[in-house]
Parts: structure tokens; sequence; C-alpha cells
């Protein structure tokens, strides 16, 4: 089944650009991990997002007149790849706009040639707060659909100040650009809640054991872990806290939903974490026939929002472009910046999303506290959740 | 206090037990073609999977769960030894023979890349997303003395230390054993004794590739199965041949045993740095001892 | 068993045929040549996409070309490479990031810094071999990848470092095409050097690593000295891609530093053709270009490196150069020299008075075998000594002694008076004492010239230019009746000229002390007799002669001084005559009635 899938993904990727592939057709791509690296489940999702939008644009008579044509790059989650793979894109088959990636330390590491180039990008996935900032003067083409680390640290830490039965709290995150990057914003928000993490940990996105760093949280007496690691090392971490008979209250990011964290973690111990998503258990209507289209494809039914944010990127991008009625990267850009028309996407409707300062889609208000149960994400409540206001969400 | 060291203890002697498996088959192929398989950590992955495969197949024939059944986990184990031994045929005829002998480490880069082609089957076929594998004997953690153990572990760490003794009695006790350990010291001379060379260098590989395969399934239930995950293992597999002296079989159990304690115990302080130390002991080790700890110095007549 | 390392099977290019090196200027012309339509090739192009593929080419050249020295000539195949690339690139980010420092003189740091990493490895790498080496190397590659990856506070981790500052022009970083050209004119300036360098001494001293180390250092090459420098330089021109890598991306991460990287750079040497000028060249072009084309399809790229790495070595022994050496067709054989006229040789300058070499008292024991005894010994310059005895009397140990192979438990040896017992081989053989070898042990791919050559080592460095030195290798070729075979692979001849060649070889380091252990060993009567001859001539030069010989006739007729060794100790010395006649002799050799009793 892999390789089928595998092989219509590629000729899909070859064929397109051939066939029927005219000088009038805009090339659209993805450039990021459908294969490589733990996270890359949000890379295929992602995928069958983009195609489902740019064929239901195709069949609203295209954009501007002209069929979009996709084009598919996979960057194994390794950031020379992924440099090379935009240079590809960029250079050589001049596309109009990329989607993607899946890993933050990806987009960070082209993010200036992006700039550079002023080429457009819509992030649905990565999820790192640094991607949207702007460097220096410049204006940043990078745009953003999807969760940020920043909106999700403070709303988890927020969580934790306020929780009276959270007295001492660690920091658990993984090596990876992703933890690191976590780690960052998580410091400083607690800072802004005037709390010092009693413990902070890391440990390799490859290690299956933690007992090491769990047993020193332990005998610090913690009793609240935030953590910032993808899903399987997640679902190893509580395992090894099961191990050493050491289950504190954890919270954590939307890696929780991956289909990587119950399968590791096992039936009983998924349900232990908390964690934030963005999508609720259900669906627009809209989204409901994207569920009917692709949902079959899915191992993992709460990895949908994979899909939507995507869809949603290309509706914006589509947007902008007929705002500024032409493909010209500054153009779209400043269009994005200051879009007059809502845009009606599948996880909410965009009303003026962007802003010269703010290339976030989505914000806090738009997360869902969630948690395993029964095999499915289900929504998280608490009377501190209740209690929660807008000024605890301090960033 | 007590408790973390016993846990990092069995820990150690555990994945050093796997870590001894590994390098007995390097061991065993460089005694007696002066080869390695620098793929060995793709044989683990493989032979991983090819016991999940099984595992799988035997769950959907019989339509039964097979975490319940503990002999599905025993099938899994032998399918993958042989499949993985089997595939050490095509590596050592392919990849080992046409360069066995000749100076320059060409075998190297011939066995990486087949260890890459193997490797790019298996993706296509798995993908390379990890699997949990169940453990056959169950997930819940058993303590003692306040340590938890995960049965997987213990039974990983009695498989590995039977195998070994088994293997070391096979090596010096048996016919077949001494065949090896002959054409391990002189070519030539085994030859002329009548032992078939070159039917024991390829068994040699067929061995070696079916401890890594077996390694592979072993571990899986420990750490989650993907097919990246046996590089790191059959790496050190690899240091602790070199540093316990790659011609000495007993050598490379004592390496193993001490490389996998050497983890565990530096994970008691700090784990990031844990393969740090590991390595920076090994680079000392090495030079301080060029032949290993136990490794016989081939004392040149000049 | 047979320790003797095979040298049929290194595939090494054919040596150039002819007068000798090209002028410099010439041979400078032709890279030089495809530098200028390389950047002509640059300034045509615009689209980036194409640029960055001359780029890679090229930072890769720079990374092949360095490995080449050190795992083509020095033959030590390294697998830590992505460390010192790391180590470039760090150095770069970082001293521009945390230091400020002017991304110029940061871009001319880095390659100090990885020179400096690669001195560390070369240090635990000196003593090992084969797969030991492979592991040492391996494992300093591991520890880089890990130390970057995790010590976050220094290194970024995988969050890597941004804002790299790159060089400027007009107060705008580099354009992809004045990358190209900065590494053109880096590849090209490297390119030069290296191949001067490797054409001389320096490339023949690495090759003699490869193929025997301790005829090596007794030829003067010191070994460890040389190796270091291989790495040294394998290290300097890796850090220097991974600089300009760093600085051309304005970011670098963890995620660069991979094992893959290791082996990627190790593959452009073997697959370019190892040990080879060009090698590099044809590896980084080859490689990058299979790279960036089946990028798209990394499935299908992953196979086809997968088939590169188990294929292209077996297919193409010699790598891409090979395939190109293999076409040309063999150069008409030179045509026959008259040897020089007057074959004159350095004399051995006459040393002060007294003994040339003494020893004092020395003994060796190999855990509890004793093969020397309190041996006290005297050789005098202009002597031709003979050293016998019966097998096992410990001959060889004293040779081994003498020439710094081996140390001795105890006692000293006095060359002119000086003390140089616990002396290294090279620095033995740099005060003039030369030696053969039982069990041959001549560069067998190399040229019977460069072989000779290699012994001309260490007075070479000393201010003796390449042709000169040639012209007196050709002197001792001739002194030694092997001129014709000038520009044969040493290998290919019948061992009794292989004999030969090795003899040259010492003589051309100009010795004061020549050892010969068992010269005349396998060889029939009439090139014993030539043999004779010919160690009769070298005395005549005034250089002292010590043979360890058991071919007796041989012994009695050319010696002026003969010791007699049995069982570790010295029983008889004296003129061949009463050596003939001494009752103790006799007995060692040939038993007495006294050990037949039964007890």
């Amino acid at each position: 089944m892999k390789l089928f899938r595998k092989l219509v993904l590629a000729a899909a990727a070859a064929a397109l650009p051939l066939a029927g592939a005219s000088a009038q057709d805009i090339k659209v791509a993805y450039n990021g991990d459908i294969s490589g690296s733990p996270s890359a489940e949000s890379g295929q999702i992602g995928v069958m997002g983009i195609a489902a939008a740019v064929e239901d644009i195709n069949k609203r008579g295209g954009l501007l007149g002209r069929k979009l044509v996709f084009l598919v790059r996979d960057d194994l989650g390794q950031p020379p790849k992924s440099i090379q793979n935009m240079t590809d894109l960029i250079d050589r088959e001049q596309v109009a706009v990329v989607f993607g990636p899946t890993n933050s330390g990806n987009a960070l590491a082209w993010k200036h040639i992006a700039n550079q180039k002023k080429m457009p990008v819509l992030v649905s996935s990565a999820s790192s707060t640094a991607i949207t900032e702007p460097t220096g003067k410049r204006p940043n083409y990078l745009f953003r659909i999807s969760m940020v680390d920043r909106d999700q640290a403070a709303a988890l830490v927020a969580y934790a100040a306020k929780n009276p039965e959270a007295k001492k709290i660690g920091f658990f995150v993984e090596t990876t650009g992703y933890g690191q990057a976590g780690l960052k914003d998580m410091e400083q928000i607690a800072a802004l809640h005037g709390i010092k993490p009693t413990v902070i940990e890391k440990f390799d996105a490859r290690d299956t054991d933690m007992t090491s760093q769990l047993s020193k949280a332990k005998a610090a007496g913690v009793d609240t872990l935030v953590v910032w690691a993808q899903a399987a090392p997640l679902g190893h971490l509580v395992r090894s806290m099961e191990k050493i008979d050491y289950m504190p209250r954890v919270l954590t990011t939307w890696a929780a939903s991956f289909s990587g964290f119950p399968q590791v973690a096992g039936d009983k111990l998924m349900e232990w974490p908390v964690f934030l998503t963005t999508s609720s258990a259900a669906p627009s209507s809209a989204g409901q026939s994207l569920l009917e289209r692709i949902g079959p494809k899915l191992a993992n039914r709460s990895m949908f929002w994979a899909a939507t944010q995507a869809y949603d990127t290309v509706l914006v991008w589509a947007a902008a472009v007929e705002q500024a009625n032409s493909l010209d990267g500054e153009a779209v850009q400043q269009a994005l910046e200051n879009l007059q028309k809502p845009v009606d996407g599948l996880v909410k409707q965009y009303d003026k999303p962007f802003s010269i300062q703010d290339h976030e889609g989505l914000q806090a208000q738009d997360y869902h506290w969630s948690r395993w149960q029964g095999g499915k994400v289900v929504d998280f409540e608490d009377p501190t959740l209740a209690a929660m206001t807008a000024a605890d969400f301090k960033k | 206090m007590s408790t973390t060291v016993l846990q990092a203890l069995i820990g150690g002697l555990t994945m050093g037990g796997v870590y001894a498996l590994i390098a007995l088959g390097f061991s065993l192929t460089y005694t007696t073609t002066r080869t390695l398989n620098f793929a060995q950590g793709d044989f683990v992955s493989v032979g991983t999977f090819v016991g999940v495969g099984t595992i799988a197949l035997i769950g959907g024939a019989l339509a039964i769960d097979p975490a319940s059944y503990p002999w599905a986990y025993l099938l899994a184990a032998l399918a993958a030894s042989l499949a993985m031994g089997a595939m050490g045929l095509p590596l050592y005829l392919a990849a080992i023979r046409p360069f066995a002998g000749k100076a320059g480490m060409s075998w190297v880069m011939s066995t990486i890349g087949f260890g890459i082609i193997m490797q790019s089957a298996a993706l296509s076929l798995w993908g390379p997303g990890t699997r949990m594998v169940a453990a056959p004997l169950g997930d819940d953690v058993i303590r003692i003395a306040g340590a938890g153990f995960r049965s997987q572990e213990i039974m990983v760490l009695v498989l590995a230390m039977l195998l070994l003794g088994a293997i070391d009695y096979a090596m010096h006790r048996t016919s077949l054993g001494r065949s090896m350990r002959a054409v391990a010291l002189n070519r030539d001379a085994a030859a002329l004794m009548g032992i078939p060379v070159e039917r024991i260098m390829a068994l040699s590989f067929v061995v070696s590739s079916a401890l890594a395969g077996l390694s592979g399934v072993l571990i899986a239930p420990i750490m989650s199965a993907s097919l990246f995950m046996g590089v790191v293992i059959a790496l050190k597999g690899f240091s602790a041949a070199i540093v316990g002296g790659l011609t000495n079989l007993r050598g490379c159990i004592f390496g193993g045993i001490m490389i996998g304690l050497a983890e565990s115990f530096t994970g008691l302080w700090s784990a990031q740095w844990r393969e740090i130390v590991v390595f920076v002991v090994v680079i000392a080790i090495l030079a301080v001892f060029p032949d290993g700890l136990f490794g016989k110095k081939l004392v040149e007549k000049v | 068993m047979s320790t003797a390392p095979s040298s049929e099977s290194i595939p090494l290019p054919p040596q150039r045929h002819g007068a000798g090196p090209a002028p410099a200027w010439r041979s400078a012309a032709g890279p030089v040549l495809v530098a200028a339509a390389l950047a002509a090739l640059a300034f045509s192009l615009s689209n980036d996409f194409y640029l960055r593929i001359l780029f890679m080419c090229g930072v890769y050249y720079l990374c092949a070309a360095g490995m080449n020295v050190l795992a083509g000539y020095a033959g030590q195949k390294s697998l830590g490479q992505a460390g010192l690339y790391a180590a470039g690139a760090y150095a770069a980010a970082l001293l521009t990031a945390n230091l400020q420092w002017h991304p110029a003189l940061a871009l001319a740091a880095a390659p100090v810094v990885a020179a400096a990493v690669g001195v560390l490895i070369a240090l635990p790498s000196l003593r090992v071999k084969g797969p030991s080496l492979a592991l040492v190397t391996l494992a300093f590659g591991i520890v880089t990848e890990k130390l970057v990856t995790e010590w976050t506070d220094v290194f970024g981790g995988a969050q890597g470092i941004y804002g790299i500052l790159p060089l400027t022009w007009d107060d705008e970083p580099f354009s992809l095409q004045q990358w190209v050209l900065l590494v053109i004119a880096l590849a090209l300036a490297t390119h030069l050097l290296l191949a001067h360098a490797i054409k001389g001494r320096f490339g023949r001293a690495l090759l003699s690593l490869q193929f025997d180390e301790i005829a090596a250092s007794c030829a003067g090459i010191a070994v460890y000295r040389y190796k270091i420098l291989a790495f040294v330089v394998a290290a300097a021109l890796c850090g220097l891609g991974g600089a300009l890598v760093a600085q051309q991306n304005q970011y670098f991460n963890s995620d660069f530093v991979t094992f893959h990287l290791s082996v990627f750079i190790l593959l452009l040497v073997l697959l370019g053709g190892a040990g080879t000028l060009y090698g590099p060249l044809a590896g980084a072009v080859a490689l990058t270009l299979t790279d960036v084309f089946l990028a798209r399809w990394p499935f299908i790229q992953h196979f086809a490196y997968g088939g590169l790495l188990l294929f292209a070595l077996y297919l193409m022994p010699r790598g891409i150069t090979g395939l190109f050496e293999r076409k040309r067709t063999p150069p008409p054989p030179a045509p026959a020299v008259a040897p020089p006229a007057a074959v004159e040789l350095h004399r051995a300058a006459p040393g002060p008075d007294g003994p040339l070499l003494e020893l004092r008292g020395i003994c060796k024991h190999f855990a509890g075998v004793v093969t020397a005894q309190d041996i006290d010994l005297q050789l005098q310059a202009n002597r031709i000594h003979a050293l016998i005895g019966p097998n096992g009397a410990g001959k060889s140990t004293l040779i081994n002694i003498l020439t710094g192979v081996i140390a001795p438990s105890a006692g000293t040896v006095l060359l002119h008076g000086h003390e140089v017992t616990r002396m290294s081989a090279h620095r033995l053989a740099a005060r003039g004492i030369a030696r053969t070898f039982q069990n041959l042990r001549l560069f067998g791919a190399m040229s019977v010239l460069d072989n000779v050559l290699i012994g001309a080592h260490t007075h070479l460095g000393l201010g003796v230019s390449e042709s000169q030195a040639r012209r007196e290798a050709m002197a001792v070729l001739a002194f030694t009746g092997l001129h014709d075979h000038a520009h044969t692979r040493a290998g290919s001849l019948p061992y009794g000229l292989q004999r030969r060649v090795e003899l040259a070889r010492a003589l051309a380091s100009r010795p004061t002390l020549l050892l010969l252990d068992e010269p005349a060993a396998g060889l029939n009567p009439q090139e014993t007799r030539e043999l004779g001859e010919l160690v009769r001539r070298i005395g005549g030069l005034g250089i002292a002669v010590l043979m360890v010989e058991h071919d007796m006739s041989l012994v009695m007729e050319i010696s002026d001084h003969i010791v007699v060794l049995d069982r570790g100790a010295v029983i008889a010395q004296g003129r061949p005559k009463d050596i003939q006649a001494h009752p103790r002799v006799i007995e060692a050799y040939l038993g007495t009635d006294a050990g037949l009793e039964e007890e």
C-alpha cells in the first residue's frame, strides 16, 4: 500500500508538469517531509489537503483564469535537501508559491532564501515561532495557518501557573530545533508569570529510555511536566514514567495528536497527557466533505487538522492572488498582509488574518484543549481551564 | 538511589548483551575474511521488520491477537534470523568476495551500498515510521527491589547471555567452530586440511547476519522499531568488537557488556552526554591499545 | 603467516615516463585554463539553480582534494570527515556571530580551526590500522555530531546558528555567482599547491606510508609526522568547504553533520580515483551532478547511491580516472640511455676517530625469551662486517635494535660517540644508518626510481632540488646496475633484482653505515657472486657495512671482520680466518659430541 501510494505521488509529481502543463498554468509546490521523520505524517496529510484544494479551485475555473498545477518535493526532514528543493522550485520550476515545510528546522534553514527571492510561503504545519518573525527591516514572505509554539507555550504555561495543584514545574524538551525553540518560548513566558522551572531536562528524539532524566525530576519533587517533543519520543517518555512509577501531570503540544504517540504509549498511557490541537471533534460542513474525500486514507482521524490547515493555506493564498490580480511575489505578499475580503476556510473564517507584524492565521482562541479517550481525541475540560481568562495568556 | 543503580545495571547488561551479539557477528566475519559488514545496522533494522511482519501475518492469518501468544514472537524471531541469515549470502557474494583480500577498504563502501539498497527496499515496503512491537510476555512493569523492569528487558538479558554462551561453546567445542577458527588463523593451512574455506567464509556472513536480525527482534519491544534504529546499535556493537579485540570472541562479548554498562551508567549522570562519553572512551582505549583490550597483536617479523 | 604487504593489489596510476617532472608553468597552464572556462560558465549563468550546482561541485572538490591526500595518498581511510567539515562551518559561524569577526577573517580562520581539530583526530589514529582506524575516525565523527547537537548553548544544536555573516561586495552579501567565482579561485589554488607537493617528496612519502610503514621509517620518513600532516591537510580543506557552505547559506545546524556526509566525502575520493591528481575533480563532479538531478525522486536517488557504492568500485577499481588511464596506450619504452660515464657516488665523509658504531651491554628480552645478552660490539668505518650465527641467535633482533625498529631492554648504542640508544628509526636514518630487510620490503607498486627517491628522502628536504635528486638517484641505479629498469614497477621485477632495488634504496640515503639482513637469501650462486661484488664496491665508497648472512662462502670472501652470535650472546669475533677455526663457533654450528650424550 505504501509503495503504491509512493508511486502514485511520484507519478503525479512527474506527470503533472509534463501532461497538460502548458505555459499558462500556475505551478504551486509543496516542499516538506513526507517520508523521513516522525512528523512526516502531517506532511503526507497536508499534501492531501493541498491536492484537494487545488482540485477544487481548478473545478471552479482555476485562478486568474489559469489552471493550478501541484508539484511535490520530499525533503526527508533534512535541511540541506530542503534547501536544495527550494532552489529547484524557485529557480528551475519557477513556482508561484511554496507550501510547507513539515519541520521547523527546515523552514528556518531556507527562510532567507524565500525572502531574498520574494517567494511567498504558506506554512500549515511547522510551528516554531521564529518562522514568521521578520528578520531585520526586510519584509517576511513566510505566513502561517497553524499552531504557533509561542501561543502553545503561553497556553500551557498559563494553565500550569493557574492550577493550584501544580506546585513544582519541570520542562522536558527534545534536542531538535523544535524542542529547543519551544524551550526558549517556555522559559520566556514562565518569566512573565514569575515562575522558574524546578528542572529542565533534554532528551534525544530517538531516545527510548528517559528514566534517567525522569528520576531527577522525581527526586526534585516535580508534579507537573510541560513537554515539548514529537509524538514517538513523547510516547517513550510516558512509558519511562510508568517504569519508575512516577506519574506527574503532563502538559504538551499538538504532537500528542500524531499517530506515533498512541502507537508507542499504548492504550493505557496514551490517555495521560493533556495537549492542544486546532481541530475540534466536529468539523464544519465544508470540513465534513473533505473528511469524506480523504478520510479513508487517514490512518489516524485525529490528524485531519493537517489536511484542513493545508487546504486553508491554498484558499488564503488564492484570495490574495485574486486581490493583487497578479502572481508577483511582492504583490501577493502585500495582499496577504492586507486581505480585504474574509475567506471561508475549513478551520474558521479568516478575517484580515495577517498584518505587517503578524503572519499568524490562527490564534490562541482557535486552540482546543484535548486528550485521548477511547482511541479518539476529545475535548478536555477542568475547573482550572474554566477559570482562565484572556489575561492569563501572557506572551 | 540504589534502585536507580539497579535499574541502570539491568538496563546496561541487557543492551550490553545485544551489543555483544552484534560484536560477535563482526568478529566472526573479520577473523575468517578480514572484512566486516558495515551495513550490519540495516540488517538489525530489517530483521526487526521481518519479525514485525511475521507477527502481523500470523495475527491476520489465524485471526488472533499475537500479543497474547508468545510463540508468535518466537516464530518471528526465527523468521528474522532465517531471513537475515539468508541475506548474508548475497551480501557475501556481491559485496565481500569481489574485494576480500585486496588492499584498500572497498568492501566498506560496498557493504554500505548493499545496506542502503536493502534499506530502500524495506522503506518501500514498510515506510519510515516507527512501530511498537508488543512484548510477548506482556508490557507490564515488573518491580524488583523498587526498580521497574519490563518483561522484555529481562527476557533479552537472559536470551542474550544464553546465546553468547552457546556460540562460545560452539566455537570452541564443535568441529564447525574449530573449522571456523582454523580458517581465521591460517586460511591456506585450513584449506590444505580439507576445510572448505570459501564455504566457511560465506557461513560466517550468514551467521553474522542472522545474529543481527535476531538482535533486531529482541530489541524491538524495548525501543520502537524503525528502519533507522539499527545504525546506532550496530555502531556500538562495532565499537564493542574493536575495543574487546576484533579477533577475540570472548573479548567481543566483554566489550559489548562493557559498552552497555558504560552507556547505562553515564546515562545516570547525564543522558545527553551518554554517547559522547562512550565514544570518547572508545577512542581513548584504542589510542592506548591499538588492537583492542584483548586483541592479539600480530607480532611482525621484521 | 606472511606479513609482507601485498604489492600486487593496490591500484596506482602508471608512472610518468620521461625525463622528469614537467616544468611548473606548463603543468599549471592546464588547470588555469579549466578554471577560466568554469569562471566564464559562471558568468554566463543567471539561474541560481545551476549556479548552486557549480558551487556545491566546488565545495565538494575542496573536501575531496583534502581527503585524497589522506585516504588516497596516505592510505588512511577516515570515516569521520563530517566532523572536520563541521569544525570549519561552526568556526566561521561562531566567529562572526559571537565574536563579531569580519566574515573574510572568519573564512580564513575556519581551515585553521579545522586543522587543529584534525590534529585531535590524528593523534589516536596514528597507531591503528584497518577496521580500528575506521572505528576511531567514525567515533570521532559521531562525537562531533553529538557534541554540536547536544551542547546547544555553544553550537545551537538542531536549531542552528542564524544570520551567519557572509562575505559582502558593495555592502550586499555575495551573490551565488560571486560565491562560485570564489570557490573556483580557491579550488584552483588548492589544486596547484597540492599538485606541486604531491608530485615530489611529499607525495612519495605519503604513498610509502600506505605500502610499508616500517620500510618508510627506516628510509628516513617520520611516519607519525606525515600521518598527522595528511590529517591536517584533509581537515583544513574539509573545514574550508564547511565554512563556505555556512557563509553562503547564512545558516548552519547540526543536521548538516551526519555519518552520511563522511561516507560521501570518502566516496568522492574512491569513486574519482584515489591517489590521483584529478580524481577529486572527477568524483566531485560525478557525485554532485548525480545527487542534484536525482533529487526529485528521493527513493531512486537513495537506491542509485546504494548501487553506486556497491558496484562502482568493483567495476572501476581505480575510480573514474582509472577508466581513462586504461584507455591510454602505454607509451613506448623509454629509449635506452647510456648510464652516466663516471659513476660518482657520494662518498661517505670520514668520521672522527674511534669506532663508527658502538654497542655496550645491549640486552633484549621478549617476555622471558632473551634474544640479546649483554652484547658489546664495535663497528669501524670502511670495514665490511658480517654477523653470523645459527637460526634464533638474535641476529635480526640486533639489526632491528641498531635501526631503531625495536628498543633494547638495556644497554647503549653510540654512533660516532653520540648516544642514539632509543632514537626512532627515521632519525637514525637521517644520521646515516640505512638497511635492507630479510623479508623484502619494497614499495612494489611504485617504480624503481621512486623507490630510490624515497630512500633519498631525508636529504631531499635539506635543500636538494627534485631534479638534482633524480640525477643522483639515476647515478645510484647505474652504480647498482639497475639503470635500465628505472621506470619499471618494482614489484614486477624478478626477485634478485628486487633485492638490488632495496639495496639501491638504502644507498640513496647516503649512509655511513649500511645494514644488510640476509641479502643473499633466495639468490642463486651467480647472483650471490654479483652481490658480493656490489658490497665490495659499496665498501670502497667508504661506507661501513654490517651483513647478516648464512652463506658462508660469501661471508668468508668479502668480510673484514666477523661477529658470531649464539643464543643472544657474542661467542666470537675476529678475522675470517680466525673465526673459521674457532672451536666455539664450530660447536655452535655443528654441535659437539658432548651434547649427544644421554643424561
